[in-house]
């Protein structure tokens, strides 16, 4: 039965989605680290990207071309944020209320919901596939998709190009600043306003990178942000609020627990391992792998 | 405090003209209780709702029920979440005043919409939910038109047999539906002797099965049965070939997901060779109902009727032949008509909801098929009638 042949499949499953998992993760972490507001409608970022990606791949592009239409979608995902982040966070951060978080949880909560039903009307609620001309591939001893083998690897590089942005260019040395303080980085001149804008802007964007990414292989229907929401989650609290290594290491480590959760222990509970090392962690580590103590004065 | 008397009489007044308004100008309200959105099964909500309105029209444009009074159909959105489903049977009783609630794609959500109807009254009815509890407990209130569990497993069992199938695995959902089904596989299989059975549960929320479906792989079965309602059912047909689980091991769909248009949009390249139960197929014969209403959806719709849009069209005739018979939309008098009379329906046989023994109560079943698809892309209508099987006779 625990044949040695089905622990490796589990294993290389398992970080398959992990990696998935944490690039659907690494939107919330990031925007929190910036902004130090959560986005409730992290998920409904990731229908669009899928939808974006349906449409292009369906209506304009073709098959052929998918990859081509994977950064539209990102871009696509970007624009919107930008829109988002100007009309509906802006004026919550010029002039902070008392109780900022609570209003951007509360907009981005209504934001979740009518995106949401937007979607149900404009798309209707049956679901969706842009199709794949990618061959199975063989990943060791296991048989996957093109399109999942394809969504990795654009995860990975998607993962390096943004840690290499951020650690080694002027404006991600100006985003790393922002997340440290926002007072200080007003007093060097920079608008951190617009620091918000497009970091809000990146945020949504990897949420609807990994959207088009698995539009092929999750399907695309108005609540399939839904899962990536409660993962990413997750995924924030095990690697720590605001720790890009964190979400990697995290999304990683969820994906094997609920790979080897699923075929060794009772596969109805997948969902539970996941929560189960979120306890744990809450228990053992409140912040997080590499998550930092708050410091209050 | 003049103004206040004036506002008062005014509203007495209102509600006294309302009272003695006719009674052949009020409509009566069906309500219809489906899923419309995820996580529930959308299109197989939106199939029964169809059928549902035309039926509605039907009705109506035939001069209505009870000399002259008009149908008002009540659509809500269960989300195939049992909560969901309670809060719109209490919202349809007590808001919209309904006389009659048929719908129900998801068991789960009647039986949970059930357990309230006992108390509150209206009578149910389920178009398209198969858990044995859903008329096993025997509520005055509960009807059913759909196959029960015991049915479709029957059904699963003579394809077993025509293909002498040995190994037998179950990918099933953590529901009523699929619990239900996969626990009666097994005490059915028990009964035939001679088969090894798996069972694997997923939660319906997961969208990654690939650890479920490389245990089903390392069983090495003979069939697999796909108890996956809406999306869990296209996931586990794709991710199950790109592990190489098909096409080389037969896969059987345990209800009609495949009789649909959507069906050949998401599995275009690995569609053919899938096995699935079906209620209907354009071989069964149609009674003058069904076929003008086929016709009729045929030409607003563009594509042929499904099950789903012939069983919610069918619900809506039954129930005003029932008000018809019993001269009064009053639920004890439309339960009575309903447990002694004979209804038609879309299908050319009569339709009764006998008060008989174990999952037959209040239960009528159509004949459920197994069709195949031999080849990639093929219409529904030609798809092969691999087993045709009948419930016995209610007792």
């Amino acid at each position: 039965m625990f044949s040695t042949e089905l622990v490796v499949q589990t294993f290389i499953s398992g970080v398959m989605i992990g990696v998935l998992y944490a690039l659907m993760a690494l939107g919330i972490t990031f925007i929190y680290s910036i902004m130090r507001m959560i986005n409730w409608a992290m998920g409904e970022f990731y229908m669009i990207g899928s939808y974006l990606q349906y449409m292009l791949v369906a209506f304009l592009l073709g098959p052929d071309l998918w990859w081509l239409a994977i950064p539209i979608s990102a871009a696509g995902v970007f624009a919107f944020g930008l829109v988002v982040q100007w009309g509906l966070i802006k004026p919550i951060f010029k002039k902070p209320p008392e109780a900022r978080d609570d209003y951007a949880t509360v907009v981005t909560l209504a934001l979740l919901l009518l995106l949401r039903s937007l979607a149900t009307g404009l798309a209707g609620p049956n679901q969706f596939t842009p199709g794949s001309n990618l061959p199975i591939v063989m990943v060791g001893p296991m048989p996957m998709a093109g399109a999942r083998v394809a969504a990795f690897v654009f995860a990975l590089v998607a993962l390096a190009l943004f840690y290499g942005v951020l650690r080694y260019s002027w404006y991600g040395l100006a985003l790393r600043a922002t997340s440290q303080s926002r007072v200080g980085v007003q007093t060097a001149g920079i608008d951190v306003l617009g620091i918000d804008r497009v970091a809000f802007g990146i945020g949504v964007a990897l949420a609807g990178l990994a959207g088009a990414l698995l539009a092929p292989v999750f399907l695309v229907f108005p609540t399939n942000g839904l899962i990536t929401t409660v993962k990413g989650f997750e995924i924030v609290v095990i690697g720590g609020l605001g720790s890009i290594p964190g979400a990697l290491i995290a999304g990683i480590l969820l994906g094997l627990i609920e790979s080897f959760g699923a075929a060794f222990i009772d596969s109805a509970y997948q969902n539970i391992y996941g929560f189960a090392l979120v306890l744990l962690i809450l228990a053992f580590k409140p912040t997080g792998l590499f998550g930092e103590r708050g410091r209050e004065a | 405090m003049r103004k206040q008397g004036f506002f008062l009489a005014a509203a007495v007044a209102a509600a006294l003209s309302a009272t003695c308004l006719p009674v052949q100008a009020q409509d009566i309200g069906i309500g219809l209780i489906v899923p419309l959105s995820p996580p529930g099964d959308p299109t197989g909500g939106q199939l029964i709702r169809r059928g549902a309105e035309m039926g509605i029209d039907a009705v109506n444009n035939a001069g209505g029920v009870l000399g002259g009074r008009k149908f008002k159909l009540y659509v809500e959105d269960s989300q195939g979440k049992p909560e969901a489903g309670v809060a719109a049977y209490r919202r349809l009783v007590s808001e919209d005043k309904v006389v009659f609630v048929p719908g129900f794609f998801h068991s789960s959500v009647a039986i949970a919409a059930n357990e309230v109807a006992k108390d509150m009254g209206v009578p149910t009815m389920s178009l398209q939910a198969s858990a044995a509890e859903i008329t096993s407990k025997h509520y005055e209130t509960a009807f059913r038109t759909h196959a029960v569990d015991q049915v479709r497993v029957a059904t699963f069992m003579e394809l077993i047999k025509k293909k002498g199938f040995k190994r037998i695995s179950m990918i099933a959902e953590t529901t009523d539906y699929g619990i239900g089904i996969a626990d009666e596989t097994i005490a059915q299989a028990k009964k035939v002797g001679g088969l090894e059975v798996q069972k694997i549960a997923f939660d319906r929320s997961v969208t990654d099965l690939t650890p479920q479906l490389l245990q089903v792989k390392a069983f090495k079965p003979d069939l697999v049965i796909n108890i996956g309602v809406g999306q869990p059912c296209d996931l586990i047909i794709d991710q199950a070939t790109t592990i190489g689980l098909l096409p080389n091991t037969p896969m059987i769909v345990s209800y009609d997901a495949p009789a649909r248009p959507q069906f050949w949009k998401l599995h275009e390249k690995n569609g053919a060779g899938i096995y699935f139960i079906a209620y209907y197929s354009p071989k069964t014969p149609l009674s003058d109902i069904g076929k003008s209403f086929a016709a009729a959806y045929t030409e607003k719709y563009k594509e042929d009727p499904v099950y789903g849009a012939l069983n919610g069209y069918g619900a809506i005739q039954i129930i005003a032949q029932a008000i018809n018979a019993a001269k009064s939309t009053d639920s004890k008098a439309l339960i009575k008509t309903l447990e002694t009379g004979t209804f038609k329906s879309w299908p050319d046989a009569p339709v009764t909801f006998p008060r008989a023994e174990g999952v037959y109560w209040h239960n009528w079943v159509p004949p459920v098929l197994i069709l195949h698809y031999t080849k990639p892309m093929q219409d529904w209508k030609d798809a092969e009638v691999e087993v045709q099987y009948s419930a016995p006779a209610a007792k």
